[in-house]
């Protein structure tokens, strides 16, 4: 077996024992590469020279020491590209490295290449990139979901270890669950925003995607921590994380929202998820039915704050100090309007639109304000749930991967893909994706499981359980 | 009340965008269609939300100098420099 | 004051003063005027993908110490917020402020009489030692440098995201001169906090205005114009002058005033119209996402407190009263807080506290001094004044002894006995020298016997002269009279 398909954590002791050396894991998944990404395309750039020269340098007894890592092309990392899929970002070479990264590189870390995604991170499907589209491994006519489509469909797809992705709205979450990963969105605070090109400020979080929940813990515990030029993070001390891999769920208190299983989902993701439901009702938790009342304003409220916050986080793009400038402006006025209708994309360009239009006088109050108010609600209702639960359990994703090109001409129809995800990037809380099933034609299917405000030990521990108890996460999408 | 309807135009120039007419017309009825959704909200009643109280402390950054990027590092992606100045075409007030 | 008095001219100031700290207001950058271009950026200050920002303590704590010299309500639970426009200065295209939350709100400025423009010290106007109230004073970050050329402009980064307080005053100022000395009691109360140098003329305090007038007596305000390109003080006051005439001249014409913003030339002495905007800026106030919001009742607003000095206007009130020093001396000394404290140490050791002023502000201060490392030690004053009070030396001595100090610094009474200047105060000898004078000075002793009482001064001079200076001039004055009444 390629070592391309082992844990990182697999790899550790291999590489501890010294059966192994760094640079055959990097070895061995070039050749994974090669064999498989024409198909899949997950990745922006792949840095074979570099990778492999780190490989040789590597300190096996580092955490990660020479593990290698892909990187969603929106993290500024020292000296390479950070395209964010977009035109716009042409030519941008990082002069820094985002916190993320630096913690990577310090706990030894290797640079594999970029991943795909959806333009500025705006999107459920990877259908957005001004770089080409990403398929998913386990079926190329699919989408891989999105944002961190390339990332997911590179672990997923076993041409990678281990990816970091980003989520605002279940962009790390949703394309996990279509790809057959596991994918981890932190506690809000938990791991640093600094170097990651911002969406939406007060939603997006940095996380892992691997193959197992061992995994996820392993970077987690690298990468989380109070950061000094990240005012939003939190100053709790560090944690180790997964530290009772053989805890059992006997006693677990499991919340099951009733507003997270709707009439019109896909009928074998409802039963995928309710049969690991009760998989953990067998092994001792207690599911406890809850409600989530202000789930259906979830949508809305999100597209408020998100595009308000990205209509101004992505109004530096205008070719001054950096990335693709529009020739020969007459003025400063067609320097930005050329530079920036050139080089975004329609997505983008709408959801900027969007984003201003809640915010222009006269609309404030109704929009902006009010979602603000009702985002408060969505916390409260978080809140209440976790006073008679440990965790909450529901799917990742109402459906399994769709066909590419399906819902292009219909954003909201799109929009609504995020309905699971979304609340709990309002709300703030951690939630991890992993496999729970596959669909008749062999579509991965994702579990979700929230946990309280930095209570990622919980779900970390009982979806190790889960998946320790299952075989999921060894099944490999087709060749 | 049924959703605004947003001079897209407008918009669009407060954010330096120019939208072909086409994108004009596709974002008209998109985005008509996104905020009539938003306008759930409206009924959403909204009850007594406790002001989230902001933490003591603040991480505030003390007033000690910490090394910049070099001259070069810093202007290393600018479209047009010259003399160590970033240059944009001429702004007129 | 206007040209006629039916007007009334309604002002307004927004001050933006730079505070000084070591470091910007977002980021560790060097917060440093004049340094080579582009040479003090980041990723957060240069607006990269992906930056963050993280206020500045010191920074927040200086606005706050501001906001309590000013009277102002400090707010507990101050919040950022962005404020979106496009300009090629601005490196996110939009600039982290404060919208509903500000740091400080209240407050208000006494305006100082001295600080009027010196022709007008004198008038009502000066002396009515009014008081401008502030709406509030709030932190946010200063844009970069652009300079232009003739078919481009370059921009310098350095400036980007340096500390910024706005100051905005109320509509509570009625003329150029009012202006003129609020401007300058604001900053002598921000030098006195050690806040901002606030120089105007290196853009460490720029000042937009708004002016309007309307009839006396008239509760509506006029349409308000703005005025930008103020680059002084007393451009300021130019700028209003004009201005507030040309309003006048529309108004006795039956002419309209138009809402808009005008553009001061200094080298022509008139406003002009700036190429007219669109409608007015939606700059889309939003909570700044990225900063949590600021509890100044978790120990800022006490370290604040320690750092509050005293105030100008207590400063003078306590140098008039325990010093005996004029209101013009008092207002000179706040406004140079080193010779202040020099003049403190000079006058601290002696009774003779206005004397010690005198030669200070007059005489020492005609010599440009450094009162920091003259070696001209303040006690040197002290003494000097009491030799000259006690009688050991007399005035025109003393003035002998001063100019020794300012070449040769050392101790008055070293170089009174090095010069030989001991005043002779032994009415023995003294009474000799008068008797000498007496017998030389027939002519004026006859012409003061005769009741020319003038006359003394020539048999006081012939003693002073006899004396080399050193003779007790009172006392010769009390010693000749006694014998010419004899």
């Amino acid at each position: 077996m390629s070592l391309a398909h082992e844990s990182i954590a697999s790899l550790r002791r291999r590489l501890a024992a010294k059966e192994i050396r760094c640079r055959d894991i990097v070895q061995d998944l070039l050749q994974q590469i090669d064999a498989r990404e024409k198909t899949i395309h997950a990745y922006t750039h792949v840095d074979r020279e570099a990778a492999l020269a780190a490989a040789e340098k590597a300190d096996p007894t580092l955490p990660l020491g020479g593990i290698p890592i892909a990187i969603k092309d929106n993290l500024n990392v020292l000296g390479d590209p950070c395209t964010c899929a977009s035109k716009i970002l042409d030519g941008y070479k990082a002069p820094y490295d985002a916190t993320a990264i630096a913690r990577l590189r310090q706990a030894g870390a290797i640079f594999l290449g970029r991943t795909n995604m959806d333009e500025f991170a705006m999107g459920s499907s990877t259908e957005n990139s001004a770089l080409g589209i990403t398929r998913n491994p386990w079926d190329s006519s699919r989408i891989p979901g999105g944002s961190s489509g390339g990332s997911a469909a590179a672990v997923g797809g076993r041409i990678a270890l281990a990816a970091l992705g980003s989520d605002t709205g279940g962009s790390i979450r949703q394309p996990a669950a279509l790809c057959g990963c596991v994918g981890l969105k932190p506690t809000y605070g938990r791991i640093s925003r600094y170097g990651l090109v911002a969406f939406a400020s007060s939603l997006d979080q940095i996380g892992p995607l691997t193959r197992t929940v061992e995994d996820s813990a392993i970077l987690l515990s690298a990468l989380a921590g109070h950061d000094p030029h990240d005012n939003t993070t939190d100053l709790r001390k560090p944690e180790s994380f997964l530290t009772k891999p053989d805890a059992s769920v006997k006693g677990l208190r499991v919340g099951i929202p009733k507003e997270y299983f709707i009439p019109g989902m896909d009928a074998e993701t409802e039963a995928a998820v309710r049969q690991s439901a009760e998989w953990f009702k067998k092994n001792g938790a207690t599911l406890v039915d809850i409600s989530l009342p202000h789930t259906p304003s979830a949508i809305a409220v999100y597209y408020i704050l998100a595009t308000a916050e990205a209509s101004a986080n992505l109004a530096r793009f205008d070719g001054v100090r950096y990335g693709r400038r529009a020739a020969d402006p007459r003025d400063v006025l067609d320097l930005y309007h050329r530079t920036r209708s050139e080089g975004f994309g329609p997505e983008v360009k709408r959801r900027i639109i969007l984003g201003t239009f809640v915010l222009s006088a006269g609309y404030t109050d109704a929009y902006y304000r009010k979602a603000q108010k009702v985002r408060g609600l969505i916390r409260q209702d978080f809140g209440k749930a976790f006073a008679s639960c440990d965790l909450l359990l529901t799917p990742t994703s109402p459906e399994p991967a769709f066909k590419l090109g399906e819902r292009t001409q219909d954003p909201l129809k799109m929009y609504l893909a995020d309905v699971f995800t979304i609340s709990v990037n309002l709300a703030g809380n951690p939630a991890i994706s992993l496999p729970c099933g596959f669909t008749k034609s062999n579509l991965p299917i994702g579990l979700q499981l929230i946990g309280p405000r930095f209570g990622e030990e919980k779900i970390l521990q009982a979806g190790h359980s889960y998946e320790q108890a299952h075989d999921w996460h060894k099944r490999l999408p087709p060749t | 009340m049924s959703a605004p309807q947003i001079n897209i135009s407008d918009v669009a120039s407060l954010a330096r965008l120019t939208l072909t007419r086409e994108e004009t017309e596709k974002f008209s009825s998109q985005l008509g269609q996104i905020l009539s959704h938003m306008d759930s909200l409206k009924q959403i009643e909204m009850g007594d939300v406790p002001e989230v109280t902001p933490p003591a402390q603040p991480n505030l950054r003390k007033d000690v100098p910490v090394p910049s990027l070099t001259l070069q590092a810093a202007l290393s992606n600018a479209p047009a420099q010259a003399n160590d100045l970033i240059l944009v075409p001429k702004i007129v007030e | 004051m206007s040209s006629s008095s039916k007007w009334e001219s309604v002002i307004g100031l927004e001050v933006h003063v730079q505070v000084r700290t070591q470091t910007k207001m977002f980021c560790g950058c060097t917060n440093q005027y004049g340094d080579a271009q582009n040479t003090h950026l980041c990723p957060v200050c240069l607006g990269l993908p992906g930056s963050l920002p993280v206020p500045n303590e010191e920074a927040i704590r200086k606005t706050i110490l501001s906001g309590l010299m000013l009277g102002c309500k400090i707010t507990p639970v101050a919040r950022f917020d962005r404020k979106n426009y496009f300009y090629p200065d601005m490196p996110k295209n939009y600039q982290i402020s404060q919208y509903d939350d500000p740091l400080c709100a209240g407050g208000g400025v006494t305006l100082d009489p001295f600080l009027f423009p010196k022709e007008i010290q004198e008038t009502d106007e000066a002396k009515a030692g009014r008081s401008i109230r502030l709406v509030r004073i709030h932190l946010e970050e200063d844009v970069a440098k652009s300079f232009h050329f003739e078919d481009r402009s370059g921009i310098d980064f350095n400036r980007a995201g340096t500390p910024l307080m706005e100051i905005v005053s109320e509509a509570d100022l009625r003329t150029p001169g009012e202006a003129f000395s609020f401007l300058g009691s604001l900053r002598q109360i921000l030098l006195a906090g050690n806040v901002s140098d606030a120089d105007m003329e290196k853009g460490q305090m720029r000042c937009d205005v708004n002016v309007s007038v309307r009839p006396f007596g008239q509760k509506e305000y006029g349409t308000k114009v703005e005025l930008k390109n103020l680059n002084s003080i007393s451009g300021v006051r130019r700028a209003l002058t004009y201005e507030i005439a040309r309003q006048i001249a529309a108004c006795e014409k039956g002419e309209s005033i138009a809402h808009e913003t005008r553009r001061w030339d200094d080298e022509a002495g008139a406003t002009f119209t700036m190429r007219t905007k669109e409608k007015a800026h939606d700059y889309r106030y939003f909570p700044e996402p990225d900063l949590l919001p600021v509890r100044t009742d978790q120990g800022l607003l006490e370290s604040a407190r320690t750092l509050v000095p005293e105030l100008p206007s207590d400063l003078q009130s306590r140098l008039i009263r325990d010093f005996g020093v004029t209101p013009y001396q008092a207002s000179v000394l706040t406004a140079d807080r080193i010779l202040c404290g020099y003049y403190e140490k000079a006058a601290g050791g002696t009774k003779n506290k206005a004397l010690v002023a005198n030669w200070i502000l007059n005489d020492f201060l005609a010599t440009q001094p450094d009162p920091t490392t003259t070696p001209v030690r303040p006690e040197y004053f002290g003494e000097l004044a009491d030799l000259v009070a006690g009688g050991a030396i007399n005035s025109a001595q003393a003035k002998k002894v001063f100019t020794e100090l300012t070449t040769n610094p050392s101790s008055p009474k070293e170089i009174v006995k090095k010069l030989g200047l001991e005043q002779i105060s032994d009415s023995s000898a003294l009474s000799a020298y008068c008797d000498e004078a007496i017998a030389a000075n027939p002519r004026s002793v006859e012409d003061y016997k005769a009741g020319k009482m003038n006359a003394i001064n020539a048999l006081k001079g012939f003693v002073m002269k006899k004396s080399q200076g050193k003779a007790n001039p009172s006392q010769v004055d009390e010693i000749l009279r006694t014998k010419l009444s004899a």
